[in-house]
């Protein structure tokens, strides 16, 4: 099994086709653009705390010279378009699906790689290319695209009165991240059916493997279906069709700007559970290791997850009950979205119970496990709000929708990604992130982002609505003003934890000594090879006798594991 | 007929403290419906969140590895485990989101999907453009679409208190939402499809309209006034704003060409659809 090719530089680095390398240029990718994409986050938070006052230069005030130093609106606008957008599409999918997904899914499994690698390395430069392309459109005179990060048509279209090519160019660069998606997706579903290690039965993979598997077979579902969406817009943007126009700005027979919503939200829900199947995967998997105790009703956590990734797909209207739908719908689609809280609560309350008689250890991965349990705790319950038909009237397009995507998207995704990165940094890279830096990183994190994303929510419970320049035009609103410049304060110290989660990683490489092996004693199959992990990762086809979360079993004596390749009755 | 729920009013104690803030005063028929049901929704999740968290920190405290101290060897996976989560998942769906859904099924249907009809009921065309707000009233005859039609200046839109008011809305542009914060409602205004909304004001005084769907560089200021008087008043403002004379040009859907310099044409509007 073992790769004996020699390798070049460019061949291992650069084009490389080893799923550990290309694991680890979507890690790279995914953490520039998430420092990118919370510099913008400051920025915003700078303009709804201090409207139209000159921006510091320790937040690149310097960009804003030609406009006297203050944020303009159609900034502001690009601002919160691009933050959304590359969070979404170019941070948080790049560092979990792309990076650990890659990293974690053949290893965890017995395979010698992706079941096609040379579509692996495609996909990260198709990424790449997308990026390229989604940033050059800050080179336009017009600046780039402003319509949102749903962009939804009209305004999107060239009549909806956002000057410039930035739209367009927005609309190519998503239609090119979603290629790369489709490649990554279809080659994780192939390597999880396929190539499974001997042994490795389906109900004894990793609940990691699970998320990703689940992700993957979303993505495949739906990524074409935006794609699709948006090629139309790309149409309407460029040769003059008008599938999403009507109105004024309709020249001949009206399209329909609802059919844009309807397939951008029967994507654009799924997403949602993309990003987060992994992280509830991962969280299972790291509360079993760090409490040194089986995961509690494994079955039955991998079995919700599978019903929630079904039920996701049958909620999209619950986004558009204010577009006039008719009262059935959305009466069918608040029942189908209240459906989610049964399997949720199941895996949610299996988690409490695979930490209870645990032997809990508080290192970095599980600290961010645990705090997933908080913020995913929160963000999940505040969706009854958005789910049920008469609230979401009034909190619609406020600054509630935003607490509350940001306690399921930005806090939890963020958390499990870190989690992620702090438990599988020895394997990507031999050596453990400090643990003290770990931990300041943590509750720093933690308490700064709880205090934001709530008082948020707060906000928007108070009637402050989404996107506004700025929030003193209106009287009900300026006696949020306080609270909007303390959110803010606590924004810029929560940036500034993630610096020193950066220093980590920076220090660590360059200056930390290796680390053990497993350093977590954990019982799947990633673990049991020397580091570095060579190309085909194992040097004989593993043989799986045990599940994954083999810790603690009285009749093992000298240790409290069990590794999945390990030929021991129990 | 405001009936505040008091069982879930603790939350206003909260309030008091700093960091806690009311929503705008609500002076609508209604809108007590929505403040009462994301009151029980705070309520019965601050409890189910409360548990979690509890036992999240009862089981770090007293779980944590200490020498000598091993795990208990258990996956979870009889059939006595199973139906534990199984039901506790059930009593959650039971006690949260069908009450939830009951409650807020039973307001759709008393009021939000109820539409009024009657003598009574006032009508109101309403077209949004980047970035303001037109408001159309039928004139004396009660028609749209006839040369009596009042076309008050924009962004401004009276309405008389205790009265039910029925709009209808279509965009001339891109898409906006009408917003009344005070009224706890919104709506969609799309192009090419007309939505409708009703409400009561139950207080009178001027309150703001905002657009709560991003529709432009200038979305933020796109920003209307709803004034609330007495019938008088109203009848007063709306005899104020009635074309002085009629002209004889044609009506037609969506208005003749003869458009100002925003693009609105000056007969803008659609006659009225009756709702189901």
């Amino acid at each position: 099994m073992m790769s004996t090719h020699q390798e070049t530089f460019i061949s291992k680095y650069v084009f490389s086709t080893d799923h550990k390398m290309i694991a680890k240029q979507f890690m790279w990718l995914g953490l520039f653009f998430l420092f990118f994409g919370g510099a913008m986050a400051m920025l915003i938070r700078w303009q709804l705390a201090y409207p139209e006052q000159t921006v510091p230069w320790w937040l690149f005030g310097f960009l804003f010279e030609n406009d006297g130093g203050i944020i303009s609106p159609d900034i502001y606008n690009q601002l919160f378009t691009m933050h959304g957008t590359i969070m979404i599409f170019w941070a948080i999918t790049p560092l979990l699906i792309g990076a650990f997904g890659n990293f974690v899914i053949p290893l965890q499994i017995g395979a010698p790689d992706m079941a096609f690698p040379k579509l692996n390395m495609f996909s990260f430069w198709t990424m790449l290319l997308a990026s390229i392309v989604l940033l050059s459109s800050y080179c336009l005179p017009t600046g780039t695209a402003s319509g949102g990060w749903t962009s939804y048509p009209p305004l999107s279209s060239p009549a909806g009165g956002i000057p410039g090519l930035g739209q367009t160019i927005w609309t190519l660069a998503l239609i090119l991240m979603g290629t790369a998606t489709m490649m990554g997706a279809i080659n994780y579903i192939t390597t999880v059916v396929r190539l499974r290690a001997p042994g490795m039965g389906y109900f004894k993979m990793p609940l990691s493997i699970w998320g990703f598997f689940l992700t993957s077979i979303l993505n495949a579902v739906f990524v074409p279906v935006i794609a699709a969406g948006l090629i139309m817009l790309l149409l309407d943007q460029t040769i003059g069709t008008e599938f999403f126009l009507a109105g004024r700005l309709a020249s001949g027979e009206p399209g329909d700007p609802l059919l844009f919503q309807h397939v951008f939200w029967i994507f654009g829900h799924p997403e949602v559970y993309i990003l987060i199947l992994p992280v509830w995967g991962i969280v299972s998997d790291l509360l079993s290791v760090f409490s040194r105790k089986p995961a509690y009703g494994y079955r039955v956590t991998a079995i919700a997850m599978c019903t929630i990734a079904a039920l996701s797909t049958l909620v999209w209207g619950h986004h558009m009950y204010t577009t006039g739908m008719s009262p059935l719908l959305g009466k069918s689609f608040m029942f189908l979205t209240l459906l989610i809280s049964i399997p949720s609560a199941m895996f949610f309350l299996n988690w409490l119970a695979t930490l209870w008689k645990g032997s809990i250890h508080f290192d970095p991965p599980m600290l961010f496990a645990m705090g997933v349990i908080w913020v995913f705790g929160l963000g999940g319950l505040t969706g009854l709000y958005n789910a049920t038909v008469t609230a979401d009237i009034y909190l619609h397009d406020t600054m509630f929708v935003v607490g509350h995507f940001h306690y399921t998207l930005a806090a939890s995704v963020m958390f499990g990604s870190f989690a992620a990165i702090y438990f599988w940094f020895p394997r990507m890279f031999g050596k453990i992130l400090h643990p003290k830096l770990g931990k300041i990183h943590f509750w720093g994190t933690f308490i700064t982002l709880n205090f934001v994303f709530f008082n948020m929510m707060v906000l928007g419970y108070a009637g402050h609505h989404r996107r506004i320049y700025n929030p003193l035009e209106y009287d009900f609103l300026t006696p949020l003003a306080g609270m909007n410049e303390w959110i803010t304060i606590f924004a810029f110290i929560l940036g500034d934890f993630q610096l020193l989660f950066l220093f980590n990683i920076i220090w660590t490489i360059w200056k930390s000594k290796p680390s053990k092996k497993n350093p977590w004693q954990a019982a799947t199959l990633e673990w049991t090879m020397d580091y570095p992990i060579p190309h085909g990762n194992f040097e004989e086809v593993p043989l799986v006798y045990h599940g994954p979360h083999e810790y603690s079993c009285p009749n093992i004596k000298d240790r409290d594991w069990l590794g999945q390749n390990e030929q021991i009755t129990i | 007929m405001h009936k505040k729920n008091k069982l879930y009013n603790w939350r206003a104690l909260l309030y008091s403290t700093i960091w806690f803030k009311d929503a705008p005063e609500d002076v609508s028929l209604d809108g007590y419906r929505i403040d009462n049901v994301i009151h029980y929704t705070d309520f019965v999740i601050s409890i189910y969140f409360g548990i979690v968290i509890a036992a999240l920190a009862y089981f770090i405290y007293r779980y944590r590895s200490t020498r000598g101290h091993k795990a208990v060897y258990d996956h979870g996976d009889s059939k006595h485990s199973v139906m534990f989560t199984g039901g506790l998942g059930l009593m959650v769906f039971l006690s949260v989101d069908v009450v939830i859904e009951k409650k807020a099924f039973q307001d759709l249907k008393d009021a939000f999907w109820n539409f009024p009809k009657g003598e009574n009921v006032i009508r109101i065309e309403i077209m949004p453009q980047q970035f303001a707000w037109n408001f159309r009233y039928p004139g004396p005859d009660r028609e749209f679409g006839t040369d009596d039609d009042i076309i008050p200046a924009q962004n401004q839109m009276h309405i008389p208190v205790n009265t039910p008011i029925v709009v209808q809305i279509a965009s001339w542009d891109v898409i906006h939402s009408f917003y009344l914060p005070n009224f706890r409602i919104k709506q969609d205004a799309t192009p090419g499809m007309i939505t409708a909304l009703w409400w009561q004001a139950t207080k009178t005084g001027v309150f703001d309209i905002a657009c709560a769907e991003l529709c432009g560089n200038s979305h933020y200021k796109m920003k209307g006034y709803l004034t609330v008087e007495t019938d008088e008043e109203f009848r007063q403002w709306l005899t104020e704003n009635s074309p002085e004379e009629s002209t004889d040009d044609e009506w037609d859907d969506w208005g003749d060409d003869d458009e100002d310099d925003t693009g609105v044409p000056e007969k803008w509007g659609w006659t009225w659809k009756e709702l189901k």
